[in-house]
């Protein structure tokens, strides 16, 4: 067991036991101060909230079809516990009622808020990509394409994992997630918000040392999800490469070399191999 | 994969126990969830049991979701994780080092980001992630995918366990101040 430290706080109990560091007796004192401790338990969803998404690269695997049988004979007969989770069931039947409509339409109502700001958040991101894109200049500086920064690249041990460049002027208004399965050599492109202008196209670019000019992966961005083939270049120089996407007449670069670089990026791990 | 929104439809339909919502609502995540689970465990026995723990928990806590403090897929996938930690914490006998084969996964989708999932919160905090030293980065996947314990990343990174619980800390930290939240 560690030596406790000054960084042992609620805050990092609830962040260690969401990502799921602590040991046994720890994380038995961390449920139970969930159940009995409401700011504990906001801290938990804090991080829930910051770091739950990472499910998101976890590869789906189709279970045995004999689970949803055995868990269908499971809840047979077992209403969901809101109606019996109450202490004083007896004499309370009429209020349980009243209860579950009251607190439904409570839920009917967060419901559409969080539609609502769902609606809002993907309007406001769309309006900063295709500002970004159309007319950087009149956004404020920061939110402006950086030209691309071609890093100098430190050969690193080839691994096998998953990849992601998250393709973007800045932290705030990303474009384009690139991610790269370096051992199947494929790589698929997700477009955040917003096609290219009309008349032009995206098209996205592998530049490495190992070659003189940035390479071609094609256009992308045409719809909201474009997978590419990278047979042609081998795992280190595909985990190593800067990755770029570049504004082009339609169709893609006339010249063979990016027009205009909206975003570029170096790949990071997403998804370590399981081992 | 179902939209969020309408994820969100079939958990307030299992919240008054309508049992068909729920079999969609199995159908729609059944794959997700396994693959989070199974990936922790490592064995298929152990991943069918906490499956099935976990819709049971689904089924009798969907009142409880809010879908103004989480995502569905999120909120189930948390249920999820923290059943099949648990146990690896519990059975001193799953060995992160034990049973390889069961990894040797036919995936249904070589994938996953050709899904709807894909929100403005994993894009920020994918860009996060990238801020983070390499090292450090690391540990959080690792703990996060495999459910490993400072111990055991101790043992795998070949550190102390206390560097690992410092180095887990600050990186939390940088998460949450490039978080901004």
């Amino acid at each position: 067991m560690t030596d406790a430290d000054d960084t042992d706080t609620p805050e990092m109990l609830a962040a260690e036991y969401v990502l799921g560091t602590l040991a046994g007796n720890e994380r038995e004192k961390a449920q139970r101060l969930i159940a009995s401790d409401p700011a504990f338990a906001a801290l938990v969803r804090g991080w829930e909230h910051r770091i739950g998404q990472l499910h998101a690269m976890v590869t789906p695997v189709e279970p045995p079809p004999e689970i949803w049988s055995r868990i269908r004979a499971r809840i047979e007969g077992v209403e969901p516990s809101a109606a019996i989770v109450l202490p004083h069931a007896g004499h309370a039947a009429r209020i349980v009622a009243e209860g579950n409509v009251i607190d439904l339409r409570k839920r009917l109502g967060r419901w559409r808020q969080a539609a609502a700001g769902l609606a809002a958040i993907a309007a406001v991101l769309l309006a900063v990509v295709v500002t970004a894109v159309r007319d950087p200049e009149l956004l404020p500086g920061p939110l402006r394409p950086k030209p691309i920064e071609v890093t100098k690249v430190v050969e690193k041990e080839v691994n096998p994992g998953r990849f992601v460049a998250v393709l973007q002027p800045n932290a705030a208004s990303p474009a384009f997630i690139l991610t790269v399965d370096v051992a199947n050599r494929t790589a698929s492109v997700r477009r955040v918000a917003g096609g290219p202008p009309p008349g032009k196209s995206y098209e996205l670019w592998l530049v490495s040392d190992r070659f003189p000019a940035p390479r071609s992966l094609g256009i992308v961005g045409a719809n909201d999800f474009t997978r590419a083939a990278l047979s042609a270049y081998d795992p280190a120089v595909l985990s190593n490469a800067t990755y770029a996407v570049s504004l082009e007449p339609a169709g893609g670069s006339p010249s063979g070399l990016p027009t205009e670089v909206l975003f570029a990026s170096k790949l990071i791990e997403s998804v370590p191999p399981s081992r | 994969m179902l939209s969020s929104q309408e994820l969100v439809w079939l958990l307030a339909a299992v919240a008054k126990g309508d049992r068909a919502a729920f079999e969609r609502l199995y159908a729609a995540t059944r794959a997700k969830l396994y693959g989070v689970v199974l990936r922790i465990l490592r064995r298929r026995d152990l991943a069918d049991e906490v499956m099935q723990e976990t819709y049971l928990k689904i089924w009798n806590s969907a009142g409880q979701f809010d879908p103004a403090m989480s995502s569905p897929i999120t909120w189930m996938v948390a249920i999820a994780r923290n059943r099949a930690i648990d146990q690896v914490r519990k059975k001193t006998e799953v060995s992160i080092d034990e049973d390889p084969a069961v990894l040797e996964i036919a995936a249904e989708s070589p994938d996953p980001l050709a899904r709807r999932e894909m929100t403005e919160e994993l894009r920020r905090l994918l860009a996060c992630m990238g801020r983070l030293d390499e090292e450090r980065r690391r540990l959080v996947l690792f703990a996060y995918y495999d459910g490993w314990s400072r111990e055991q990343l101790a043992a795998k990174f070949g550190k102390p366990v206390n560097t690992v619980k410092t180095w887990l800390r600050r990186a939390l930290m940088e998460i949450r101040e490039c978080l901004g939240s």
